[in-house]
This record gives C-alpha cells, structure tokens and sequence, in this order.
C-alpha cells in the first residue's frame, strides 16, 4: 500500500517536471523572420491607441505580428536604442543624454494630447486660470473656495516623478515651480481618474482619452475666455496644455515598421487615433 | 520521538550525529566500487553547487543593485539621500532624500503590526485551544488558504471599497492614507501570523495543559500563564515573519496610500497619505530613463529596502538563536511540527520583556487609531484593573478574555470575507465562458483573458522547472550529505535571506540583470527566472523538512544492506518524502501565479493577441492584467473584478490543494 502510494507520488513529480520541460522546450523556436514581426514598446500614455492600430493594421495584414508592450517610455527609447524592439514610442520628447547616447533614433509625431485639468463630477468650480492651477498645486490654494469653488479642502492629485505626463505639466503649467510635498502620487492615468471620481474635494490632470462623465474637465481660461480641452480646441491651438506623442526608429524607418508607421499617419489610423480620445496631428 | 531540536545551526547538539551522515560516509566509502564512488563524489558536488545557488543569488542580487546604484554617490551624496527629507527627483534643483520614505515605510510596518499581533495571535489561541473540532477543521484550512490571496487582489479592493470607507467614515478630503495602507497590511499579515502561532501554540504538550489544570487553575490561566508562554518563540518567529511581509509589500501599499513623499504631520496623523520604499518603485521604475541619476537613486532605494530586510531577518536569526542557546533542553518537542522546527525555543527575556513590549505596541495602537485621550484612557483602565485584579473571579477573566478572543477570530473572518464577498459578488457575473477562452479586445475591455491564464501558466512552469532541480538538490545536500558546519550556516542563512528579500528587489535585479544586462529584453525567459529565484527558498525549505521527516534508521537499513549513498537516497529517503516535496511545489506554484512585483518590469505586457511562441517574447499575465485593469484602463469595471476572481480562484486553488495533500499525508501518518 505504502508502496503503490510512494510510486504514485513519483511518478506525478516526474510527469510534472517532463511537462514543464516540454512546455518551456516547445516555446522555445527561433525568433521570426523580422519581415513579419514587429515589436514596438515603450510609453504607458501611447500604447492604448498603437494597440488599437496595430489591431487594425494586423486585421488587415495576416502575416504582420506586431507585439506592442508596455514600459514607460525610457523603456521605450532604450529598446529601440539597443535593438531589443524595432518601434520605441514615447510620451515625452528625448532628453539630451538621450540624444547622445542614441544619435540615430528618427522621430515621427503620431499624434497629440491634451491634457485635461479634472475633478469630481460635483465640483462646481467654474473655470481655472493656469496661475491658479499652478496655485493649487504649489499648495498655495488649499480650499476651492478661494477659486470661486464650494468651500472644501483641495486634495492635489498629481502622477509619479517619472511620469512624462507630469514632466510635461511641470514644464508648460507650473512653469518649474515645484510640486507641494503633499500632493497624492498616481502611477497612472486611470489610477488618477478613480482618485478624482471617488474624491470630492480632488483635482487631477490626465490625458484627453480619459475624460469621460465620470469626472468633470474643468475649462481653462485663456485671455479671459474659458476653453474646454477637446479635440477641436486642441487642433486650433486655444487649448494651451497639449503635447506631442511620438514613436521613434533606429534609422528611418523601413519595411514593416514603416508600412505600419504609415498606416498609423492614414486617415484611417489618425481616425483611430481619435476613437481611442487622442488628438490627430492633421485635421 | 525524533529529536526536532537538532536543527539548523545546532552543532553542538547530541542529537545531531545520529541524524546526518558521519557514519554514513564512511560506509559509502566502504561499500562502493571506485567508479560508482567517482558518481558519488559527483553528485556530491553538484548538490553542493545547488545548495550554494541561494547564497550566490543573494550576493549577486545585492551586488547588481550595488553597482546600479553606486553612481549616486557622486551624483547625489549619501548623507543627502539617506538623511534628505524630500523626494522631488524632477523638481528644480532635484532633491533624491529618501528619509521620508523610510520613516513612512516603517509607520506603515508599525501599525500594520499593531493591528495584526493582537488580532493573528489571538485568533491563534482560539483557533489551537478554544476552537470545537469541527470549527478548527474548517478555520484552519480556511485561514492557510487565506494566505495565498496575491497583494494585488488585496490592493485592488483596498483601491476601491477601502479607501472610500475611509474617506466618508473619518470625513477626511482623501481616504487615501498611511491608515488604509497599515490595514491592508494587517489582513495581509494576518494568515501568516495565525497558521505559524497556531502550529507553535499547538505544538506545546499536553502534559503542560494536563498539569496546569491539575493544578487547579483555569483554562484561560493555563491558557494565558502556561501554553502562550511556552510557545512564545514560535509566536515571535510569526510576527518576525509577518513584519517581513508587511516591509515587503509593493503592489497593495502602493494602491491606496497615495504615495506623498512627507512625514505625517503630526507624527501620529494616521490619516496622511505616505510613500512607501517599495511604493516609490513600484510607480517610478517604469518610467525612468535608464542611467539617469534617478535611475541610480531607485537602485539605492532598492539597495536599502533589502539592507532593511536582510536586517530584520538576521536580527531574528540571531535572537533565537540566542533563545535557544539560553533554553537548550528544556523546551517541548513538537511532534512532526512543520515549517517552524527552529523556533521551538523559549526565551526568558522575551516572556520578561514580551509583556511590555507588547503592552508597548498596543498603546501606540490605540494612540495612533484612536488619538491620545484614548491612550490615556486605556492606561486609565489598564491601572484600575491592577487595582481591582485580585478582587475579580477568575471565572469572570477568563470569560471577558475568551470573549476577547472570539471577537478576534471573527474580526479577522469578517475582514476577509467582506473581501472575498465583494469580489466573487461583483466578479461572477462578467465570468463566462467566453471571457476564459477568447483574447482581449479594446484593452481589456471586452474580450476575454485568455492570453493572460495561459501567460501565467508559461511563467509558473518555468519558473518551477528552474526552482525545482536546484531546490532539491540544494535539501539534498543540506540534510543528507553535511554536518551543520559554517559552510551549512552560510548557505541556510543565505536561503533565509532569499526567503525574506521583497518581491519587487526580486523585480528590479530581474530588469536590470536580465533584461538590460543580459539583453533579455521583456520577456518570458526573464520572468520564469526571476520567479524561479523568488520561490527558491520555499522549495528548498519545504523539501529539506520533508527529507528529515523520513527515520534516520531508514537510512541506515539502507547503507548496512550495501547500497551507496547516492543510492539510497534515491530509492529510500526521497520517495517517502515526494509528498513534502509536493506540497512545496504547489505553494511555490501559488505564490509565483500571484506576484506581480517581479513580473511586471521583466516579462509582462498590456495586452496581445496571441501566445508568445518564443521564450524570448513577452506574454500576459492575470496579476499584471488587473493591475492594469485596475489602474490604467477606465471603463472595465466589469472585467477587472472578473479578472481578479479568476486570480484568485486559481491561486486559491492551488493553496487548496496543496493543503489537501497535507492534510490527508497527515491522516495516512497517524493512521
């Protein structure tokens, strides 16, 4: 009995370990021919509407397997620089060290984003200056009701230090003034949205394809008149918070990735583009 | 009965000789032939390779964050990183000070623990004393089952239903807090803290109880005065255990304690927002540029997040083995007692000191929950109870005590099942057919999580075929071949290192060694490594207990009857023990199915279509795919609670199983 028992418990172990050394052993091919795969990584802020073309792009081309990944957009910039992927994209512009390092990244802008300031759907401030969303978050406005808000205390929520959103909103919005210390650290878009959603007294900036009726995007003024952040304003330049998205190349971009880029830059990508909330570069 | 006290480091011990094979060397020696002898020496070795593997990973690991993070000593100074109080690293000038986050990384672990101890080691007593039989076989399994709930399922409730809880119940403008995290924390702690006091509780002898009552004093008295005592020092090693966990932690923390870089003002503001060692990487690694002082400055944070758990856990090295030196002798044997063989020692300094200490931690508890009119209000009541303790029945203590503890174990079970409750509620009706079996569409929300179930099993089965071998062969060498030496001590010592290092350090050395380094890039192989090395340390651990648990007269029948060493340990010692080492293996199946930390700079994407058909492609992953659901995806409500109901499912399951096997191997023992 103890026997059959010892044998049983053996032969399981042995199964299972044969299984996984096939298992792993069969994934194990040579990596496909680059004509047909293409792996393109990088920025969180990005990947939603590369995804969605590449979607598209691969309905319309069987043989086309492009792997898009996520990262961040350093991961993004250092793949493409060292080989390990052909696209790189990127939710900020190189940084210098950057450039050095990798002289031969080719740039193309896909697309645009706006950045909208939010808060809780019941908020019921009416329109914010840029000086005063600077003011928010330096913490030198700390209650809604010195920006003609409902009297409740500002709960600043902002996204990491190594956001390129934020870095982007430290450069054009608070003009280099530093954050306040206390203000709540998001490593996400979304992640910023559900804190504004479930807090009354939040604000929040996040890009155009996450405002929704959920929160409520709060207008801009801009030379007196309030500007709400849509694709519209932002095409026309009124809207002043918007950015470039890019994907970038190791050289000009050719075979697959150009086809693919391409396609991104057609009407039927930049319509994509703006399905997934983002603003098309060209009209 | 086997001596359980002949364990790790115990060289002076009599009981040792008996059990590790001074003898039975010399009889391989003498009964084999040159060339199987030239086999044993072989295989000899190449367990010994196995067994140094955990040390040399650990040395490695620290060494690779050393040198990405060394930089930071010219860029950034070390007096200004480790004493600076800001945290800007994009401000103008950029400030890399990380005290902030030290100090909040240990509130956080504080309150965490002055919530869980009482809570787990209460529930423990009741669990291991009061409990009917026919509760205790429910709320033991329950309670170990309880343990494999992975931290991102924990942070993903914590992010919707805690945080708002918070909010409105303590009317603050943001529920996002230092307590949000500590609570977290706490319910993640707990399972670990009761199952290892339970079995320390459980193991203390009869005799103990059977003469204590003899004595005439009551069942809370011999509850309270005899057995806890006595099994103090396993209760010590689960809460060593627990703060390991609670120091650890990246995914759950990082969700909901909105992560501001500042020292709560006042100090005991348990309703500020903080920002965690491992909360900093789990937001900022991704998006960093590579070989910025940044970059260097989240190595150096990696770096003293593992010097501060590496301190813990030799702390808690040394303090038992300074109990046990003290004790030696006159300690309760725990019969076939599991995973917590070592810390079966009493120590007089802890029951001296314990009492205050913990009075100490509770104070602060309540001071820190409830403001400091609460803490003075409880030492109020804490010295009228001195004044009229000799005038109260025992009979009435023991029954506000035993109420106590009841309130305890159902706190803890109401916690979790709010939890579980609110997951399978809003998660079984997005769970179709559908949604196992087809590829995500739209990000995630719609379509199925199909890639992301077979993603996950692709990374628990390498990462298992790489652990496996090298685990096993690593006990092999540590119970079979050696004598405790200091070689021995190094390499169980390294092993416990392994065993205590937090899940994103693992995540980090994984992207900078792998992925960069080796030029992995983002993918399968990396992952399974990185996961590989994180349940290391369970498998060896697991199988060495096994492997000691088979007689020692087995063994020696064995080489009398001629066989050589390697022999008999292939046909005799390790067959009996294939249960244990099962039981490991699906542990480490759960645990490496749940994290997310390692994984998610090294092996996960978004979001694909298709199966990886390389080992060098990237795949989906369930941990990973609620986060991002949970996080960075609006609008998938729906998918995300089904995700994290699959994820728990399966990793629940598979604790289930494990603890299955254990339990009926148990039975067939005593039968």
């Amino acid at each position: 009995m103890a026997g059959t028992m010892k044998h049983y418990w053996m032969t399981g172990l042995a199964t299972v370990l044969i299984i996984a050394v096939l298992a792993s052993g069969c994934t194990q091919q040579p990596l496909d021919s680059q004509e047909t795969t293409l792996k393109v990584t990088g920025s969180t802020t990005v990947l939603p509407v590369v995804q969605a073309a590449a979607d598209a792009y691969m309905a319309d081309h069987p043989g086309a397997d492009i792997q898009v990944t996520g990262g961040g957009s350093s991961v993004g910039v250092q793949s493409v620089g060292e080989g390990t992927a052909d696209i790189g994209m990127s939710s900020r512009d190189l940084k210098a060290g950057e450039k050095t390092t990798y002289p031969d990244l080719v740039v193309t802008t896909i697309a645009s984003d706006g950045i909208g300031i939010i808060v809780h759907p019941g908020n019921t401030v009416p329109a914010l200056s840029i000086d005063q969303v600077r003011a928010i978050y330096q913490g030198r406005v700390t209650n809604w009701k010195e920006v003609g808000g409902p009297d409740q205390v500002i709960v600043v929520t902002g996204r990491d230090s190594a956001s390129g959103t934020r870095e982007f909103f430290f450069e054009t919005v608070m003009d280099r003034q530093n954050f306040t210390p206390t203000q709540l650290e998001k490593n996400s878009n979304g992640a910023v949205k559900q804190t504004i959603m479930q807090t009354p007294g939040a604000i929040g900036y996040v890009g155009l394809g996450y405002i929704d009726n959920e929160v409520r995007a709060v207008p801009v003024i801009v030379n007196g008149e309030p500007v709400m952040p849509t694709v519209d304003t932002i095409l026309s330049g009124q809207y002043p918070i918007s950015r470039p998205l890019i994907m970038m190349t190791q050289g000009a971009p050719q075979g697959l990735a150009r086809d693919y880029l391409d396609y991104i830059l057609s009407p039927a990508g930049q319509m994509i583009i703006a399905e997934e909330g983002f603003v098309p570069i060209s009209p | 009965m086997r001596d359980d006290q002949a364990s790790p480091g115990d060289q002076e011990s009599p009981g040792d000789g008996s059990f590790l094979p001074g003898p039975g060397r010399k009889a391989a020696g003498i009964g084999s032939l040159p060339c199987s002898h030239r086999k044993e020496r072989f295989m000899k070795a190449l367990w010994f390779l196995c067994a140094c593997f955990a040390v040399i990973t650990i040395v490695f690991i620290l060494a690779f964050l050393l040198f990405d993070a060394y930089p930071l000593i010219f860029e950034i100074g070390i007096s200004n990183f480790l004493a600076g109080t800001v945290w800007n690293p994009t401000g103008v000038p950029p400030a890399y000070g990380i005290f902030a986050l030290i100090v909040d990384t240990l509130l956080v672990m504080l309150l965490a623990m002055a919530i869980a101890i009482p809570l787990g080691v209460g529930s423990a007593i009741y669990i291991a004393e009061l409990a009917p039989d026919r509760v205790k076989a429910i709320a033991k399994p329950a309670v170990e089952l309880l343990a494999g709930i992975p931290s991102v399922v924990f942070g993903f409730f914590g992010l919707i239903v805690l945080t708002d809880f918070i909010r409105v119940t303590f009317d603050v403008p943001s529920g996002e807090t230092w307590l949000a995290g500590s609570l977290l924390l706490a319910v993640m702690a707990l399972p670990t803290i009761i199952s290892v006091s339970e079995d320390a509780i459980s193991a203390a002898p009869n005799e103990f109880r059977e003469g204590s009552l003899a004595l005439g004093a009551t069942h809370w008295q011999t509850i309270s005065r005899v057995v806890t005592p006595a099994a103090l020092s396993g209760i010590t090693a689960a809460i060593i255990l627990g703060i390991g966990r609670a120091v650890g932690e990246t995914m759950a923390v990082l969700m909901v304690t909105g992560n501001a870089a500042i020292i709560p003002d006042p100090i005991w503001n348990v309703l500020s927002p903080v920002r965690t060692l491992t909360g900093t990487l789990g937001i900022e690694m991704g998006e960093v540029a590579i070989g910025s002082t940044h970059y260097h400055a989240l190595f150096g944070i990696a770096v003293v997040l593992l010097l501060i758990t590496l301190a813990i856990n030799l702390l808690a090295t040394v303090i038992l083995a300074r109990i046990r030196e003290r004790h030696r002798g006159g300690t309760p044997v725990s019969p076939g007692g599991a995973k917590n063989r070592s810390w079966h020692w009493l120590s007089a300094p802890i029951r001296k000191y314990g009492a205050w200490l913990a009075g100490g931690v509770l104070g602060l508890a309540i001071g820190v929950v409830f403001g400091l009119p609460a803490l003075l209000a409880a030492l109020l009541g804490y010295a009228g109870f001195r004044l009229i303790r000799g005038h109260i029945s025992q009979d009435w203590t023991q029954r506000v005590a035993f109420s106590l503890i009841t309130c305890c174990i159902i706190a803890v079970l109401v916690a979790l099942g709010i939890i579980l409750f609110d997951i399978i509620a809003h998660g079984l009706p997005f769970l179709t057919w559908e949604f196992l079996t087809a590829p995500p569409s739209n990000l995630g929300r719609s379509g199925g999580i199909f890639p992301a179930i077979v993603g996950t099993m692709y990374l628990v089965i390498g990462a298992i075929a790489i652990a496996l071998p090298i685990g096993i062969g690593a006990a092999i060498y540590l119970t079979e071949y050696t004598r405790e030496t200091a070689v021995t001590k190094i390499i169980r010592t390294g092993t416990d290192l392994l065993n205590g290092t937090p899940s994103i350090v693992f995540g980090l050395f994984g992207f900078s060694f792998l992925v960069i380094f080796l030029g992995f890039g983002v993918s399968l192989i990396a992952g399974q490594i990185t996961l590989a090395l994180m349940v290391l340390p369970t498998i060896i651990r697991t199988t060495e207990e096994a492997l000691k648990a088979v007689p020692v007269s087995v063994r020696e029948g064995s080489l009398a009857l001629g066989a050589t060493k390697w022999q008999t340990i292939r046909k005799v010692i390790v067959p009996p023990a294939v249960t244990g080492i099962v039981t490991g293996t699906i542990l480490s199946i759960g645990r490496a199915a749940g994290e997310t930390a390692p994984i998610m700079f090294t092996a996960v994407v978004f979001s694909t279509r298709f199966l990886p058909d390389s080992l060098f492609d990237p795949v989906m992953a369930l941990p990973y795919h609620l986060y991002i659901l949970a996080t960075n995806v609006p609008g998938a409500d729906g998918q995300k609670y089904a995700t994290a109901l699959v994820l728990l499912g399966l990793v629940v399951a598979f604790y289930a199983l494990a603890i299955w096997i254990r339990y009926r191997s148990a039975a067939a023992h005593k039968g």
